[in-house]
């Protein structure tokens, strides 16, 4: 039976989704098809966020940065001193050689040839240092960036894998994926304009302090315009943060609709479709256009303003100067320094808002990382270290309820237990909780209630990887890493080729691997060498057999391989005397009767067990459902 | 992937040939652009003016200057504002057709079905590499262009200023410009392989997520986190890289505008002392060189979200240039005649790409209304023919035709709506069970899906749902089981109540008990119409008028069950398997 359908989900790309609105419902009775799929809608926002919530999470989150990386930090922040520093300083060198150099030769016809020297001396020390302090405030701001991403990026990839299957089922894969690349993105993203926004906001009150030592009144007057900036940062932040936040619920509504549509490719083809799945991609990213030129038009308001004010403000200290030059009160130089360091102000000051910009994407990102980290679903461990002896396992399974879902139960009260050595099938009707019995045994799922045994220890007693080590399950569908053949049935346990060779031929797939390039060295998974389902389910079961399990699971882990082949392995199994308790689900009546005893399950309990004889002849449910085929063979 | 630095700019001029919503008014917008670059040029004219007649200046004549220039300054930003929302939403709209474009051309061809497992990269072509585009536009792409005219006009007035500074300028200016270009190459290759060392952390990321059951079931955490530790720390290395040397490119900008201040100080001072200049004209310059740093330093900005929305252009016009495979005549085809017809195939042939053939030479002839099935190993070519009789896709060579008219023929209004194919998938999209039906016929009322249900013998099924027709199937259908969503495709199949059908293992995952039932009520429903069933279980074949048997891409066996079974050969061996597996061993 389908356990998630994980081989159809071709790899998500790693773009930018927010879920769309999911409602939750009915699931699928007794199959665990949504071990990868969504049940419960996830909020993607907080209810309605205030700029002061947001304000205050941005500073949070930057704290929180900061201290794992104070050493960048610092370097970020010392360079970006050094370069408003430096803008300061160039400001002053201007109004010095205009004063000294400039007005002397051009209007008083003094020699120029001192200080000529000193004056381009100066304005190289000024570049340089400007220089420098880009570097360090770049490259720390960078390194402090990508190290956070880093690290936080491989903390919700762990999380993630220590949460149990309840929690992950209810998350899209889709929508996790996103969090891990575009959220973690954008939760970081502050960090690089941070430094910058910090030594711009000290340029501003520098240069208003600067100005103010020149004149009062021009200092005034660029202390007004720049908050004025500042007023008017913050307000085009908020107004498009929101319009920002509208516009990526969206772009992953696009994004939903381009993935469901081509996953479909097949059927909207078959049935003629193509015109309307366009027109439906064309709805939903006309909306997208029209809510991007909305936000393009509304923050182009904003910035043309912004970058604007300096202009203003220059013109104004210009005529206001030159009225004081005119009375006396300045020099010329002193006009024009003010007036070259708003120049110098043009592209620091639209950078003042842009953290508090990024605030806004950031603190969005950060609540769906918080939202996997957060997670406390942590799947439990015991204390219990003992390994089982020898060969086969046995497996008692006593009393055990399970349901995905409350109130729809899959199992009631099911018991049964199988001596070592023994090989079982397990049978029943679509739907019936086959599937579901196999993934507790493996320990994917844990029973609401009742107990199961391995050799007598509670499998939620074990230590953390000890079931593992003496379990291998394979299902139906068959996960692949881009990896080799050989890395992906050892997944990375150190095992010689040889009994990787074995494994490969006792799952009937020696000729598959042969005729690969490099044998059990070709790359295989989805961005290499692509296999067939069939080829999949072979190399997933030499995956399982090549631990030497105590307990093989095998969960219809041979339905696409033909039916010879599925009988080939099989026998092949039971000839190579694996020291294994073998546990199969399957239709055919070819795998079934190669086990000792058969378990008969419907309505999630065990209606009957026998030998397959045994049920065929006392169990006219049973028989009905495997010899179909045949009643309806003679009958035809 | 191809992402390579050169021919970055050819890609996009292409892309502003062949999208017309990108250049719509952009003769205006280039206008208000060029009219906004005021607002940085004002002030350095206004200072030259002032310094060098300050002394003849009146109040009077000062007020008027300066409300002139403060008039010019606001002017100049609401053309700025024009012209940079201009060109923004052009590029939404420009955006927003390449996409359209891309994903009907996508749906149009084949490869989203023929090479399924391309398909998650495929989506990126409508998401990711436009996302990249978009980001370019959003991250200097109009920037760059609101600077070019920057540095156009700044270059103009200074020339009006003083030809000789200017030509000094220019020079220093095209050398540094020259040196970019040049580093630009290899800054564009570190950024590359950042890229492609984010592109495999993120895929390595991604199998740890999805790939979570089975590295429980097999204990592999600490192998899987061990790769993924591994691919982040080169993921950061190599963008730090990149980092590095964009910021000292950067850096270098500030170096460049500091020797060409001190040159024009230099130069100017002995220039204006064979009174070429007034103190004015050289402090306007002054002011006017360090308008000539940002561009330059958004150029260095830009080049790696330009190369990466030209990388994401070439793959798109890869969809967008390739052929369509499988091609509609459209009105001057001939329709399918009305009522029931036979299928034809002569010397057909198919291979995938430039593969080996998967099918060599196929001829066969079935008549209207017969029943066939369709029998052969995995990889026998059984699928690839039923896909080749719908015209999901072409033959290499040979011909598929329907009622005698060859099937390239024949409209797709016409194919679509009396030809149905129902793959194995059971494909469901997100929505409820009666949406998914209505996928197939958008007219069908709710009596009829519920009608269709109850022909196929399928209503105890869905009354067994909790909602019945409008119970959510979830994502992909994920909320029933593989059969269930069978189930209801063939409802979705039948409900275009086809004249030929074609059923691709379109029951594997269904029970052998539901599955013999669905068979019958389809027998019944059919009567008359020609089927096309491929089957990995032979009971199927038992109940067919003829059996097909392939076996490594060509056509070995045909005939009834029975004849097949006494012929002795791969049918006869195929289906004493078959028995062996289905009989009880008792």
């Amino acid at each position: 039976m389908d356990v998630a359908g994980s081989s159809r989900r071709t790899r998500q790309p790693l773009i930018n989704t927010i879920a769309p609105e999911r409602s939750s419902g009915r699931f699928s009775v007794g199959m665990p098809t949504h071990f990868l799929s969504s049940g419960d809608t996830i909020d993607v926002m907080p209810a309605q966020p205030t700029f002061r919530s947001v304000l205050g999470k941005g500073f949070r989150l930057i704290g929180r940065f900061i201290r794992l990386q104070p050493w960048s930090f610092g370097l970020a922040v010392a360079g970006a001193m050094l370069f408003a520093a430096s803008i300061l300083a160039a400001a002053r060198v201007i109004g010095w050689v205009i004063d000294e150099v400039i007005f002397p030769t051009l209007d008083g016809g003094a020699e120029p040839a001192p200080l000529l020297k000193t004056a381009v001396l100066l304005v190289f020390a000024v570049a340089g240092v400007k220089a420098v302090g880009i570097m360090g405030r770049r490259v720390g701001a960078g390194w402090m960036q990508l190290r956070n991403a880093q690290g936080l990026r491989f903390r919700v990839v762990n999380h993630i894998l220590r949460m149990d299957m309840d929690w992950y089922s209810k998350r899209p894969v889709g929508d996790m994926l996103s969090v891990v690349s575009a959220d973690v993105a954008f939760t970081t993203q502050l960090l690089a304009p941070l430094p910058f926004s910090i030594a711009s906001l000290i340029l501003l009150i520098g240069s208003s302090g600067q100005v103010l030592a020149i004149d009062p009144l021009l200092g005034t007057i660029v202390a007004v315009f720049l908050a004025s900036v500042v007023a008017l940062q913050l307000r085009a932040s908020w107004v498009v943060f929101q319009m920002f936040t509208e516009l990526q619920r969206t772009r992953g509504q696009v994004a939903a609709i381009a993935y469901e549509s081509f996953d479909g490719a097949l059927t909207v083809k078959a049935l003629g479709r193509e015109a309307e799945e366009t027109a439906r991609m064309d709805e939903r990213s006309g909306c997208m256009r029209d809510q991007q030129a909305r936000l393009v038009q509304v923050g182009e308001s904003y910035r043309s303003a912004v970058r604007a004010v300096p202009s203003i403000a220059a013109v104004v200290i210009i005529t206001v100067g030159a009225l004081q030059v005119l009375s006396d009160v300045l020099t010329l130089g002193d006009v024009v320094s003010v007036a070259y360091l708003l120049s110098l102000l043009f592209w620091p000051i639209q950078l003042v808002g842009f953290v508090i910009f990024s605030f806004a994407a950031s603190t969005a990102g950060w609540d769906r990382v918080a939202g996997i980290l957060d997670g406390e679903a942590y799947v439990a461990h015991g204390e219990d270290v003992s390994s089982g002896e020898g060969g086969a396992a046995s497996i008692e399974v006593s009393d055990v309820s399970f349901s995905y879902v409350d109130d729809e139960p899959v199992l009631t009260d099911l018991n049964l237990e199988v001596p070592p050595g023994r090989v079982v099938a397990i049978v029943g009707p679509t739907a019936s909780g086959k599937t579901t019995l196999a993934v507790l045994l493996a320990r994917l799922w844990d029973p609401r209630s009742g107990v199961i045994r391995l050799d007598k220890r509670d499998l939620v007693g074990m230590a953390e990887g000890v079931l593992p080590d003496e379990m291998a399950y394979a299902s139906q569908d068959t996960y692949l890493f881009d990896d080799t053949v050989k890395g992906n049935i050892t997944l990375g346990l150190d095992i010689p080729d040889a009994d990787v060779t074995t494994a490969i031929e006792l799952a009937n797939a020696g000729e598959l691997v042969a005729s690969l390039p490099d044998g059990i060295e070709t790359r295989i998974g989805e961005r290499a060498y692509a296999l067939s389902g069939g080829q999949r389910q072979r190399i997933a079961l030499a995956r399982a057999l090549v631990r030497r399990p105590r307990l093989l699971i095998l969960d219809d882990a041979t339905s696409a391989v033909d039916p010879s082949v599925e009988t080939a392995i099989l026998r092949g199994l039971r000839s190579a005397e694996l020291p294994s308790t073998v546990v199969i689900i399957a239709y055919r009546s070819s795998s079934i009767s190669l086990s000792d005893e058969v378990f008969y399950i419907d309505g999630g309990n065990v209606v009957a067990r026998g030998t397959h004889e045994e049920l065929l002849a006392t169990q006219p449910g049973y028989a009905t459902l495997l010899t179909a085929y045949e009643s309806a063979g003679e009958g035809a | 992937m191809s992402d390579k630095g050169s021919g970055a700019a050819s890609v996009l001029v292409k892309t502003l040939r062949e999208v017309p919503a990108f250049t719509k008014g952009v003769g205006l917008t280039l206008g208000f652009v060029a009219l906004g670059s005021g607002v940085e040029l004002i002030p350095p004219i206004l200072v030259q003016r002032v310094i060098d007649n300050v002394d003849t200046f009146s109040k009077g004549v000062l007020y008027q200057w300066g409300g002139l220039a403060l008039a010019g300054v606001i002017l100049s930003a609401l053309a700025s504002r024009a012209g940079r929302t201009r060109l923004a939403v052009a590029a939404a709209h420009g955006l927003h057709d390449i996409r359209v474009m891309t994903f009907g051309r996508l749906h149009q061809r084949s490869i989203l079905h023929t090479q399924e497992q391309r398909r998650g990269a495929l989506v990126a072509r409508v998401t990711a590499d436009i996302d990249a585009i978009q980001r370019f536009f959003d991250w200097g792409g109009v920037g760059l262009l609101v600077g070019l005219a920057r540095v156009l006009f700044t270059m103009t007035l200074m020339f009006l200023l003083s030809w000789k500074l200017a030509a000094l300028v220019g020079a220093t200016t095209a050398l540094y410009v020259f040196l970019l270009i040049k580093f630009q190459k290899v800054l564009g290759r570190a950024h590359d392989r950042a890229r492609g060392s984010v592109a495999n952390a993120m895929a390595i990321a991604g199998e740890a997520v999805s790939g979570v059951p089975t590295i429980r079931a097999h204990g592999a955490e600490k192998h899987i986190l061990g790769r993924l530790s591994k691919a982040l720390e080169r993921e950061f290395w190599s963008d730090f890289k990149a980092r590095v040397m964009g910021n000292a490119l950067f850096a270098t900008a500030e170096l460049y505008s500091g020797s060409i201040t001190a040159g024009v100080v230099v130069v100017g001072v002995l220039l204006g002392i064979q009174d070429a200049f007034t103190a004015g004209e050289l402090v306007a310059f002054m002011l006017l060189v360090a308008l000539l740093v940002d561009p330059l330093q958004t150029m260095v900005e830009t080049i790696d979200s330009m190369q990466s929305a030209a990388a994401g252009l070439r793959r798109i016009f890869k969809v967008l240039d390739a052929d369509i495979e499988v091609s509609d005549p459209g009105e001057s085809g001939t329709p399918l005649p009305a009522g029931g017809f036979g299928v034809a195939a002569t010397g057909v042939s198919f291979a995938y790409g430039d593969g080996p053939d998967v099918l060599s030479d196929i001829d066969v002839a079935v008549g209207a209304g017969q029943r066939i099935a369709v029998v052969g190993e995995t990889g026998s070519g059984k699928t690839t023919f039923s896909k080749l009789v719908v015209r999901l896709m072409e033959p290499k060579a040979g011909q598929i035709s329907l009622a005698g008219i060859p099937i390239d023929r024949i409209p797709f209004k016409s194919l679509r709506s009396r030809v149905t194919f129902v793959p194995q998938e059971g494909f469901l999209m997100d929505g409820t069970v009666l949406t998914n039906v209505q996928f197939g016929k958008p007219a069908a009322t709710r009596d009829e899906v519920r009608k269709a249900f109850d022909d196929l013998g399928l209503g105890a099924w869905l009354d067994g749902l909790s909602d019945g027709l409008d119970s959510e199937v979830g994502e992909r259908g994920a909320k029933l089981s593989a059969g269930e969503r069978q189930l209801v495709a063939l409802t979705r199949a039948w409900i275009v109540n086809p004249d030929l059908l074609v059923l691709d293992e379109a029951t594997s995952a269904v029970d052998p008990a539901l599955e013999l039932q669905l068979r019958d009520a389809l027998n019944r429903l059919l009567e008359g119409r020609t089927s096309l069933t491929v089957a990995h279980r032979l009971s199927t074949a038992q109940a067919a008028d003829a059996v097909l048997v392939f076996d490594q891409g060509q056509l070995v066996e045909r005939g009834t069950h029975v004849e097949l079974v006494a012929a002795g050969g791969i049918y006869t061996k195929m289906f004493e398997d078959w028995m062996a597996g289905t009989t009880s061993s008792a």
